[in-house]
């Protein structure tokens, strides 16, 4: 009895150390372009992000003052004005990828359902369905995809004058590549 | 005895599912970040701000100083006359900026450079610091009125270090200690080297507009003269690509020796100027 209990501590002590992949550097892109206006499109290539492979739990953070912009005054007055980054300093996503076993994952993408909540300028909206792909090569696990969030969700007050040149349906673009942790 | 053992065999197990993925994440304090938005004008409203330009931008600045609201309908509180300054500034780096203006203020070229030493940080160093050097040459003296001129007459210099502070989300406040040399002054005893100490501050009414107010202390200013230091008081209007500054101020001039050395309104009597700069980004 001693024996097996000693085991299966090992047992979860081994799984535990080896279930998790991560990355410090993955890459979200934000865009809320109108067509023939300057576009309004950010990078951050910085983000944090982490899975469970046990359970397909995964989540990730962003710094908002790591977006960057195509010019300095834009990027200024995201996080003065829209983002307000001094008092939200951070995105945070955390879900649960659906039926999730290392095992479907091969060298090619594998499509799978992430249900989630996302929170951004202190509000938090729920992401359901949305579509991601999984891969691993060469030890790198590669989960990708995208989603449209309204940036009325978020309380961000677009103002009139600029309405026309900022769409309210942004697109966010994501790719991490993970390593086991 | 032996539920202890167990309790702690399957200790990392209960930990870890006590332990959400994101507290594993969630790690790295987010300071040490760099302040922004101390000032969004490269001026407060006549004292240079510590706002740079950024790398390999350029700025055009139009700004305006209408005549004295005094007239009233006479000019049309001042409309129906303006002194224009055009400046251009460009971002060597973020740190580094050069400008060049014309201003139709004595008909004065001025060449600058604008360089940030060093920025605030939350939870570091408490302010940020910016030298701001000009090099003016006055080309409105006249030979017929002053027949023993020299090009050396025409030419002024400023030296000076913007200290600024962002207290908080709304409020920002600057201190310009500031050195200028005119070689042609016009009250004889007046120093041709002056000193002065400009205050300025940013305040937040709403998420794109603030008040603004500068004063420049002249230190040194001759007895007899008539120029008095400028006080302004303004808005900042920021709408997307650029800034928009109104205000009123007791200085017609917009170059830092202008403007301190050669205040010619007085608030106390309405001899004020309304003026605007508007700034666009390319």
């Amino acid at each position: 009895m001693k024996y097996s209990a000693i085991i299966i501590a090992f047992i979860t002590l081994n799984t535990f150390a080896q279930t998790k992949y991560l990355t410090k550097t993955g890459v979200v892109n934000f865009e809320a372009s109108v067509p023939s206006f300057e576009e309004v499109k950010a990078n951050n290539k910085s983000v944090t992000a982490i899975i469970n492979t046990e359970n397909g739990e995964f989540a990730s953070l962003a710094l908002i003052k790591g977006f960057r912009f195509k010019n300095a005054l834009m990027e200024e007055h995201f996080n003065e004005n829209y983002a307000e980054s001094d008092k939200y300093p951070k995105a945070i996503f955390k879900g649960q990828i659906n039926d999730f076993t290392l095992k479907k994952i091969t060298n090619k993408d594998t499509s799978f359902n992430i249900d989630g909540n996302l929170t951004f300028h202190g509000k938090t909206i729920e992401i359901k369905a949305n579509k991601v792909s999984i891969n691993i090569k060469n030890e790198i696990l590669t989960i990708s995809g995208n989603f449209l969030v309204k940036a009325s969700d978020f309380d961000i007050d677009i103002p009139k004058i600029v309405k026309s040149k900022i769409s309210e349906n942004i697109k966010v673009i994501f790719n991490f590549s993970m390593l086991k942790k | 005895m032996r539920h202890i053992i167990y309790f702690f065999l399957c200790f990392p197990f209960i930990i870890s599912s006590q332990n959400d993925l994101l507290s594993e994440i969630d790690t790295e304090p987010t300071k040490n970040k760099k302040v922004i938005a101390t000032f969004k004008g490269l001026k407060i409203v006549n004292f240079e701000s510590t706002k740079l330009v950024s790398k390999q931008e350029l700025t055009f600045i139009v700004s305006h100083r209408f005549g004295s609201l005094k007239n009233g309908i006479d000019t049309f509180f001042g409309l129906d006359e303006a002194v224009t300054r055009l400046n251009f500034v460009y971002g060597i780096s973020d740190r580094i900026n050069i400008g060049l203006s014309r201003s139709s203020f004595l008909k004065i070229y001025e060449l600058s450079g604008k360089y940030k030493l060093i920025e605030q940080v939350e939870n570091g160093f408490p302010f940020t610091l910016v030298g701001y050097n000009s090099f003016l040459i006055n080309t409105a003296l006249d030979k017929k009125n002053l027949p023993l001129l020299e090009f050396k007459h025409r030419l002024g210099y400023t030296a000076q270090i913007l200290i600024s502070k962002k207290i908080n989300s709304n409020l920002s406040l600057e201190i310009a200690p500031t050195f200028f040399h005119d070689n042609y002054v016009l009250v004889n005893n007046q120093d041709n080297s002056q000193f002065a100490i400009g205050f300025g501050g940013r305040y937040k009414l709403g998420k794109r507009w603030s008040l603004n107010t500068d004063y420049g202390l002249h230190l040194n200013r001759a007895n007899n003269s008539p120029f008095r230091n400028p006080l302004s008081i303004g808005i900042d209007l920021e709408t997307g690509g650029h800034v928009f500054q109104m205000h009123f101020s007791n200085s017609l001039a917009m170059n830092t020796n202008g403007f301190l050395g050669q205040g010619s309104g007085d608030w106390s009597n309405g001899d004020i100027f309304f003026g605007f700069n508007l700034s666009r980004r390319f």
